[in-house]
Order: C-alpha cells, then structure tokens, then sequence
C-alpha cells in the first residue's frame, strides 16, 4: 500500500518537534479565534500568513499551522453558541439551536463534551475520507488540460450559486465582482495594465491578504459597532463536564452519518461547513421524527451540525490539494497562502512535494486528537474568554489586522485599499450578498482567465477544445445541472426550508 | 428596495464604465489568440446581466424585512470608526506605530463603549504590547516614526 507508507512519511513530518508545537499553537489560537466575534476561521487564517511569512516557516510548517487554525475554529465556534446562544462563526449557527437550550437546563458541561466529541468523530471519518479520496483524485487529474481546468472552475463557481439556496442571483453576482478584482493588475500574458487607473499600488493587483482583511475584519468590525454590548454573561457550564456512555451511544449513529455527509458536502465545491451543518440537523431532525426533542434540547440535534462542520472542514482539503480548487472560504484562503510559497497546489504536488501534502493530512490527525484533549480540560479557560468585553476585544482586532496588512507589502497603501474594500464589504453584507463567494471568485479569477487562454492558445482559438474532450463534456453536464437547480427549486415552490448564508 | 436598487444600478453603471476602459487594452505584440481584453469584457457582460435583473426585480431574492435601515446615531458612529482607520492609515508610517496605535486604540476603545481610564490603558498597552510582539519577537518590522530618536 503506497498510500499507507506515504501516511507513515505524512507523520514523520507531523510529529517532528517543530510541527508539532506548531500544531499545538494552531489549534489554541483557532479555538479562540474561532469563539471570538469579529473573528471567524477566514480572517484569521489570513491574519496568520503574513506572520508565518516573517518567520521563516517552511510551506509544510505554514500550511500545518493554518490548517490546524481552520480546525480549531470549527471547534471553537460551538463555545459561544452554547453557552452565549451566539454562534461564534457562521456554520455554528444550527449548534445554537440545540446546544444553548441544553445548557439552559444545566446540562453545559455535557453539551460542550459531547459536541467537542462529535467534532472529533466528524474530523476523524473526514480526514479517513482524505487519505481514501485524496490520491486516487490526484491520479486521476494529472491527465486534465488547461481546458479540463478551465471548466472544472466554472462548475465550482455554478455549483457556489446553485447551492447558494434561496439566492442564487446575488451569488453569482459576488462571485463575478469576485472574479473581476482579481483582473486588477499587469496581465502576465502580455503586460497590458488592467483597471490600475494609473495607481502604482495597484499595479500587480490587489493583494490578496489585504482583500480577505478588509472584506471580513474591517466589515465585521463595522458590523460590530451595532451591537456595542459589554461583554455577556454566559450561562455556567455546571454539573457534570464529561458525557456518559449511554449518551455517547445515543448519538454515535448519528455522528457517523453526519460526518459523511459532512465530507461529501465538504468536496464539493462551495458549499462548505455551513450547508453541510445545515443539512446534517435537518436530516437528522427528519429522520429522528416524532421520538426527537429538537430544538428543545436534543443531544442529536448538537451532535449532527457539529460532526458535520468539522467533517467538512477537513474534506475541503481535498479538492484544495488535489485539484488546486479550494471547496470553501477557509481553503481559498490557504490556497492563496500556498501561492505565496510559489507552490501550485494540484495534483503534480502529490507527485513532487508528497512531505508537504501528507505532512498536512497527518497534521489533520494530529490536530484533532490535539484538539479534543486540550478542549475537555481548558473549558473553563476558554469560557472565560468569551466574557471579554468588546471595547477592549475589538481594537486589538483592528490594530493586528492592520499590522497583517502592513506586513505583506510595507505600503500604507494597503491600508488604504483595505479600508475601501471594508466598506464595500459592509455595504455587500447590509444588503445581504455572501461575502465568502467574492472570495472564492477572487481566488479562482486568476487561474481561470490563464487556464482558459492556455486552452485557447493550444487550439489556436478554437472553442471547440472546451468540449471536445469527455471529461469537459461531462462537466458542461454537470454545470447544466446545475444551473437548472435553482431554477427547478423555484418551480418546486418557496416551500425549501430557509439556509443560513455563508458570509 | 431603494438601497438595493440603487447599489444594483451602481454596479450596472461600473460595468458600462469599466467595460469601456478595457475596450481599449490591446497587446502591442500578441502571441495568443486570446488578447487581454476579452476575458474581463466576458466578465463584465455576465456581471452586467446580473446588475441588470437585480435592478428591475430587486425583490427576486430579497424580503422587505432586509432592506438596510439609516439610524443617524448608527451612521455617526461608522463614519467616526472609517475616520479613526483612515488616521491610523495615514500616520502609520509617518508617526510611527506605537503612537499610531495608541491614539486609535484608545479612540476604538471609547467608542465601543469603554470608559476613560480603562480605555486609556489599554490603549497604551496594545500599543507597546503589539510593537514588542510583532515586531521584535514574531519578526514582522514596523515603523518607529518620530519614536526613532528613543532607538540608540
């Protein structure tokens, strides 16, 4: 088993002393940061790139670190959902549902036990999925063109609007403004200037850390002047801290289903942990029928969103590592952190850098069995911070992430731009538009236009290459499917159960 | 639906004036077929259909319950915040981060509510306490600005 020895490798790297002090710090800081508002799993990861940067981090050491950040804010978003009834990030949305009235009851400790255990179960089967999924993927993609790539990003950006739910039309409207941004800049090609109006700050596009801190911290924070309360008073999470084996039992079941749902929904592209979660308590709520207290306490309805969120966090490795398409916010995050290092993350890198791919998915084990010891005992510890008022929480937020900005490039003029792009990311979340889907189009902007042009240079201009091939044909299907979706959804009638957005 | 429209038509009127400038992108040598220009001007016609929809049925996906409300002590309170980002842009480098910091620290802090005292300290302390971990401990360099005179 080839797979079995280059996981074997994967640990050897994981394990090294370095990475695993590394994973350590990850993992506190996720947690954190993932219980904080104004703070999410996007804006933090790309806080940490800059400071990965002037470290010296070697790619695999980085890549670890940001990923174990990315899981520890999976598991540090059901804190304040339960206890606060606020979810600390958007896919902890569902864990409130069920999680704040079991706390309410005095069961906090239970709920905070058994959803960091369901958070692990959901890690651990998604992150079993990668190592299965992950090289068969790569060996399969080594053999697409430019034009099998080309093709394959525009069904990811379909499937983002199609699985958008109730607003397809603003979705993909963010993802081509998205998609537009990234044409900022010298076109590589030939050198022309687009859309820099003269500004030399704006010549070799707009950076991406700089768009990922306005679009998500400079907004938040504006957001966060609405709500100016002086820190909460959480309930007590009393009484007994660690859940008992009938109670572990009860949810196994659907720990298991959960988090294959979670993985599933995790590959694909663009929907991510908040749909998966979503999904996940749905099904289970349907499935549990009369016999289920949902809503009212029921330890399922915890345990099925927070195995799936985390589930699907490490799934949307996969296509992040094998195809270089991130699945959701976070990964286009790291995506664009992996460019920094001059690596391209796809399906040759399983090839030429297996230490760092296998590093990073042993590190996905790592960090979960880091995350559910630290997270049983420093409950109290992590409780504590969410008492934390906002007048001293958010200024700190707002001066490091200036200090992230300054460090990419040491001009004032990111700042500034961050400042601009803040704004109008404010503007875009009051008026209800998924932030995380500009992202990703971003991201993928300028890998798509270079994919396409690549492909059309090979066929001399011929268009003909997008759809000559099988592969691209059956992705023209799928995107057809796709966009049919909303549409078959709408005729369906308004009667869809109503999803959270991503933003 | 006003806001929503008018960002609607905004967008609509962005593309037509972005459109127009990359009209006129053309590589002097080209060794592809595709030039520079007709991947933004695809881009720009999508996103332009999408403005367009939105203008004229801004109620497609959006209930009347999320059209955005303008409190004018919420709006004072933005454009103090966007103020106070705009000084901390503009004498980052000039002033040097530490005084930077502390001066929008403490203005941060007033203004989510903290009092005069606390706030005050905790200005000062994210200040220096910043400047000593990013810049000396996680290797990040910031500007000293008009605290350089301090450093032998």
């Amino acid at each position: 088993m080839d797979t079995l020895q280059y996981l074997g490798q994967g640990f050897g790297v994981a394990l090294s002393p370095n990475n695993l002090v590394t994973a350590l710090a990850g993992t506190t800081i996720g947690t954190i940061v993932g219980l904080l508002p104004g703070l999410g799993p996007i804006n933090g990861v790309a806080l940490l790139i800059p400071v990965a940067f002037a470290l010296g981090l070697p790619p695999e050491t980085a890549l670890i670190l940001l990923a174990s950040v990315y899981l520890g804010c999976e598991y540090g978003g059901r804190i304040s959902s339960i206890l606060l009834n606020i979810p600390g990030e958007a896919s902890a949305v569902m864990t409130t549902l069920d999680g704040y009235p079991l706390a309410r009851q005095g069961k906090g400790g239970i709920a905070l036990s058994i959803s960091a255990w369901s958070s692990f179960i959901g890690g651990m089967i998604a992150t079993v999925g990668v190592v299965a999924f992950a090289p068969l993927l790569a060996g399969w993609a080594v053999s697409f063109g430019p034009a099998e790539y080309f093709m394959l990003m525009v069904f990811a950006i379909v499937c983002l609007a199609g699985m958008a739910g109730d607003k397809p039309v603003k979705t993909a409207v963010a993802v081509l403004m998205g998609l537009m941004l990234s044409c900022v800049g010298i076109d590589a090609n030939s050198g022309v200037y687009r859309f820099t109006f003269g500004s030399l700050g704006l010549s070799d596009g707009i950076q991406f850390v700089v768009l990922v801190l306005g679009l998500f911290s400079i907004s938040e924070i504006l957001m966060l002047l609405e709500r100016t309360h002086h820190g909460q008073t959480a309930v007590r999470a009393s009484g007994r801290m660690l859940f008992n084996f009938k109670e572990g039992a009860s949810v196994f079941g659907t720990n298991i289903r959960s988090g294959l749902l979670g993985f599933i929904f995790g590959i694909l592209p663009g929907a991510g942990a908040t749909l998966a979660s979503a999904v996940a308590y749905m099904s289970e709520k349907r499935m549990a029928g009369a016999s289920g207290r949902f809503g009212d306490g029921d330890l399922r309805g915890l345990a099925a969103p927070e195995t799936a969120n985390s589930a699907s966090a490490c799934g949307s490795m996969v296509p992040m590592l094998t195809l270089g398409i991130p699945g959701s916010g976070t990964t286009a995050v790291m995506l664009g952190a992996l460019t920094l290092y001059n690596i391209t993350p796809g399906p040759l890198l399983f090839q030429n850098q297996p230490e760092i791919v296998w590093g990073l998915i042993a590190s996905l084990f790592v960090a979960n069995v880091i995350l559910i010891v630290m997270n049983i005992p420093m409950i109290n510890v992590f409780t504590r911070i969410l008492s934390v008022p906002n007048w001293t929480l958010v200024p700190a937020i707002a001066i490091i992430t200036s200090i992230g900005v300054y460090a990419v490039h040491a001009t004032t003029f990111d700042l500034f731009l961050m400042i601009a792009i803040g704004v109008f990311g404010y503007i875009l979340r009051k008026l209800d538009f998924p932030l995380s889907a500009l992202l990703l189009g971003f991201i993928l902007g300028g890998m798509m236009e270079s994919n396409l042009r690549r492909a059309l240079s090979i066929s001399d201009g011929d268009l003909g290459i997008l759809w000559n091939s099988p592969i691209t044909l059956g992705l023209w299907v799928l995107v057809a499917f796709m966009v049919a979706l909303p549409f078959w959804r709408a005729y369906r009638g308004r009667r869809a159960l109503p999803l959270p957005d991503a933003a | 639906m006003l806001y929503h429209r008018l960002f609607a038509a905004c967008l609509l009127l962005a593309c037509v004036g972005l459109g127009l400038t990359a009209w006129g992108y053309h590589a002097p040598y080209s060794y592809e077929p595709v030039g520079p220009r007709a991947y933004p001007l695809m881009l720009l016609v999508l996103l332009g259909a999408g403005a367009l929809l939105l203008v004229c049925k801004p109620r497609l996906e959006t209930g009347d319950e999320a059209e955005p409300r303008i409190v004018p002590a919420m709006l004072r309170k933005t454009l103090i915040c966007l103020a106070l980002m705009l000084a901390l842009a503009a004498l980052f480098e000039r002033v040097g981060f530490i005084v930077t910091a502390t001066l929008f620290g403490f203005g941060m802090a007033r203004l989510f509510g903290g009092r005069w005292l606390p706030s005050a300290i905790l200005a000062v302390v994210l200040g220096i306490g910043l400047y000593f971990l990013f810049d000396r401990i996680l290797d990040v360099p910031l500007p000293m600005g008009v605290l350089a005179v301090l450093e032998n």
